[in-house]
């Protein structure tokens, strides 16, 4: 009974402690995605594959999404001719480095800023080298989803003389020609300035509550996994795995694979083991976890072909494993 | 009237639609969302949010109750206008909708009729009280060596001892503190620790700490979990092979649990 209520009193307190955070996640999220035009930004991102790896990866500043909403922004970012190291470092890094999450970790383990800094290095270092790897495709065509290759502009467009392509065409102040039935232009006639305001707001708002909804009822099963694992497996058990510098890694690593538990608010979720992990282990958590999850893995498979997505896995895998294990040994 | 007859007809087919709440999507969201911000409405109000969280960071869950009752307040109105209601852009979701706004609802409800409970000695046992005597995870931010020694809580103790570890330094020490009674298992008849629970931010990293009394009696008289406020001078025992800080009592009150049994 004292087991139970002790349960409850965690489970609660990280909850309360949580949804503050979501809501905040979510909001950002929402308005970003019906206030802010991607097309305009990528005009705007370096050509150089290691300098757009940079670029993308630190995109999550001016984005603050958790795992959950950067995949569609990343599918927006592709189709909409984002160079692929962009992409990549976008989708890996954007749930880790941005204000909101820095900030909850910051919330959550003042008592240990060395955590805080270390994960937004190593999400740095990790997306940046698998985002430079990945920008050795030029053409993205082959590692997509073909629901996704569909909406992308053609590449060969620019090669054939303007005057020889038939199609309907508008004319712009500048001279230009835009092609109607161009995926893009389609796009910018689909969710450009035709909607109001308010329209515009209601919208936001509704995908708030959507994500709210669904990213609630993951975070209530994480806190209860956490809680559940605090009170229930024996304190010489979780000591045994959690000390051991390997072990502990590779259980966290684990454990965040499963759980899915949201950026925004996974800090608090680890929080809950912090007397009893290494500090390598909550960093695999908290690293690894925003990048690939149950949950993640579900929502890249409508982007990437699978094979691109065990790729991204097994080398984030890795160099979260070597880099958190490093921490272990001579940080910490 | 006659103005007024076309209209029925749509009403009732709308009723026969809202025959169940749980199929109507807007209503399932505005009950949910007005569930969670009573919720923490009520943790405010009753104060045990101070079970919870560090003060610090209690305006994030009240300012969360405004927002999310707004939220149910809008979902609630677009349910009444169901006309005007704007289908949102396809989302891929892990979960069935209504599932997740049942768990949802049904957590909602469960902290409505719970009442957390500060943590107590069990909970300190398991969590390993034996090691707070040497490691605080917050570090003190300033050593202000002129607090009247009497005036310390039990964590301006335990962190003074950080910073000088000599137990034979503080002899003599007046003491005046607080907090709940421990027996740890393998510690003599006649000692007992008295504790707290520190919170850097919630209860999930609360973690105890705690100073060896030295009682005249069995500690049988206190049992665990007692709120007591002590009186005493600091004196240096031997418990198990280990010289230790001691409380030496001269007064033992027992005392109701505080409002807010943690410290920071």
């Amino acid at each position: 009974m004292e087991k139970l209520s002790n349960g409850l009193t965690l489970f609660f307190s990280l909850l309360v402690e949580a949804i503050p955070f979501l809501l905040i996640g979510v909001a950002f999220s929402s308005l970003l995605l019906f206030f802010v035009n991607e097309r305009s930004l990528i005009k705007i991102l370096p050509k150089h594959p290691l300098m757009g790896a940079i670029a993308g990866s630190l995109m999550g500043i001016f984005f603050p999404v958790c795992e959950c909403g950067n995949v569609p922004v990343a599918r927006r970012l592709i189709v909409q001719g984002a160079p692929s190291s962009v992409a990549v470092g976008f989708l890996l890094a954007a749930p880790t480095i941005n204000p909101v999450v820095f900030w909850a970790t910051w919330v959550a383990f003042r008592g240990q800023p060395e955590i805080v800094f270390l994960r937004v290095l190593f999400t740095l270092i990790i997306a940046v080298t698998i985002a430079w790897v990945f920008s050795r495709q030029r053409d993205m065509r082959p590692l997509l989803q073909a629901a996704v290759t569909r909406q992308m502009p053609k590449p060969q467009t620019a090669s054939v003389n303007p005057l020889l392509r038939s199609g309907t065409f508008l004319l712009q102040t500048d001279g230009a020609t835009l092609q109607i039935d161009d995926p893009a232009t389609q796009e910018i006639i689909a969710s450009g300035p035709s909607k109001p305001f308010a329209v515009k707001l209601q919208l936001a708002l509704d995908n708030m509550v959507q994500e709210l909804r669904e990213l609630g009822a993951v975070l209530i099963m994480g806190s209860a996994l956490a809680a559940f694992v605090q009170v229930a497996v024996p304190r010489e058990w979780i000591i045994a795995l959690g000390q051991n510098f390997v072990t502990s890694i590779l259980a966290m690593m684990l454990l965040a694979a499963v759980v899915s538990i949201c950026s925004t608010v996974d800090s608090f979720f680890a929080l809950s083991f912090s007397s009893t992990f290494t500090s390598g282990a909550l960093l695999a958590f908290l690293v690894f976890g925003p990048m690939i999850d149950l949950k993640n893995i579900g929502l890249l498979l409508t982007l990437f072909k699978p094979r691109v997505i065990f790729y991204i896995f097994a080398l984030a895998a890795q160099m979260c494993f070597i880099l958190t294990l490093f921490t272990n040994f001579y940080v910490s | 009237m006659s103005a007024r007859r076309p209209r029925r007809p749509v009403r009732k087919k709308q009723r026969s639609q809202a025959a169940t709440w749980y199929r109507q999507p807007e209503l399932l969201d505005a009950l949910v969302l007005g569930t969670w911000s009573l919720a923490l409405f009520r943790y405010w109000f009753t104060g045990q949010l101070f079970l919870l969280l560090h003060p610090n960071y209690m305006w994030l869950p009240n300012g969360s109750a405004f927002v999310l009752l707004a939220m149910a307040g809008f979902k609630l109105m677009q349910f009444r206008r169901r006309a005007n209601r704007i289908s949102a852009s396809n989302h891929s979701t892990l979960l069935p909708p209504r599932f997740s706004s049942l768990v949802l609802l049904a957590i909602a409800v469960l902290s409505l009729m719970y009442t957390p409970q500060a943590f107590a000695s069990d909970k300190a046992i398991q969590r390993g009280i034996s090691d707070s005597l040497t490691l605080t995870r917050s570090q003190p931010q300033r050593f202000v060596r002129q607090t009247a020694s009497e005036e310390r809580t039990v964590i301006d103790w335990i962190r003074t001892l950080n910073v000088y570890p000599e137990p034979d330094a503080y002899t003599g020490q007046a003491v005046k503190l607080s907090g709940f009674v421990i027996h740890p298992e393998d510690w003599p008849e006649e000692y007992l620790l008295i504790s707290r629970f520190v919170l850097t931010c919630c209860a999930a990293d609360a973690y105890p700490v705690g100073l060896p009394v030295q009682l005249a009696v069995s500690r049988q008289a206190y049992a665990p979990d007692t709120w007591l406020e002590i009186e005493g001078k600091m004196t240096t025992t031997t418990i198990n092979d280990q010289r230790q800080l001691t409380i030496e009592p001269t007064k033992l009150e027992t005392i109701p649990e505080p409002r807010n049994p943690y410290e920071y």
